[in-house]
């Protein structure tokens, strides 16, 4: 297995690993973007909110999660583009807590000159909070 | 009432259509921003003229703020509660956003059932919002899945 960075077609194997991203989920970071959304709602702006809605604390949206793999996915291949993205929310991304973003070449098109991906979220605790799988398109 | 009287005749039919004013860079660029993007090409748009697209464009995931008018078809958000959560999100992504584009969202349901597990039933709702800009080109077709637990009759 190999890591990479400026991932082009002719480089990437299925079985490559994407390079690990940590991201700090600071309540500020968290709430800026959910604001950003239009997504401005307690459970994503403050604790207490989040806690009456029954949560452990505030929470990144999913459409953030989702952003972040595909920022995991852009920053392997600088020059791709990302054509399909599906994601499952399958657990709590916290505000506060540091989030590792994750990913592996699955398979190669060679006609397409695309790849298929599998990209994760892992929680400090080793959890993946958010599983996808993607389609890039890669110089 | 409950998720399993909802008429599926829902399925399918358009029940929203919104066009946005066109897009500028300010909100590509802040869209970008507030999310820890790095790449000019989506922060700067002298930088992004000299890149692989000419000009500055949207990440891609921008695409999820744009969620259409209506969220959901009156018959089936008066069955959802407020334990209602977000279960994924598939995005399928056609030609890039740049400043002026004019998109418009159409929504539909495309999915509507019922898993049962081991904490009881839950019910999942998709529902996608179609995007295409002021070519008729398609921009993105996003799918929401909405997961919301099976709840007792309420005599609605």
């Amino acid at each position: 297995m190999t890591v990479s960075t400026g991932a082009t077609f002719e480089t990437v194997e299925p079985g490559d690993d994407l390079p690990a991203i940590t991201v700090e989920l600071s309540r500020d970071y968290v709430r800026s973007h959910a604001t950003e959304l239009g997504m401005a709602f307690p459970r994503f702006t403050d604790d207490e909110g989040a806690k009456k809605e029954g949560l452990p604390g505030m929470i990144a949206p999913g459409n953030m999660t989702l952003a972040l793999l595909a920022r995991e996915l852009l920053a392997w291949a600088p020059g791709g583009r990302v054509l399909r993205l599906g994601t499952t929310f399958r657990g709590l991304a916290l505000a506060g807590t540091t989030i590792t973003l994750l990913g592996t070449v699955t398979e190669k098109d060679d006609e397409k000159r695309t790849v298929e991906c599998d990209v994760w979220m892992e929680t400090p605790e080793g959890d993946r909070c958010v599983i996808g799988t993607a389609t890039v398109a890669l110089p | 009432m409950g998720f399993a009287d909802i008429d599926r005749s829902v399925i399918g039919r358009e029940y929203d259509r919104l066009t946005y004013p066109p897009v500028t860079a300010d909100e590509l660029i802040a869209y970008a921003r507030t999310l820890g993007v790095t790449d000019p090409i989506y922060l700067d748009e002298a930088a992004a003229k000299a890149g692989p697209y000419g000009g500055l464009i949207a990440f891609p995931t921008f695409v999820v703020k744009l969620r259409g008018g209506q969220h959901m078809p009156k018959e089936v958000q008066r069955e959802m509660s407020v334990g209602g959560f977000d279960a994924g999100k598939d995005l399928e992504l056609g030609v890039p956003i740049r400043p002026g584009d004019v998109i418009t969202a159409t929504s539909t349901i495309t999915e509507l059932y019922e898993k049962t597990g081991r904490s009881g039933s839950m019910w999942f709702v998709v529902f996608r919002q179609h995007l295409t800009n002021q070519n008729g080109e398609t921009v993105a077709n996003v799918d929401s899945r909405i997961m919301q637990r099976g709840r007792a009759e309420k005599g609605k």
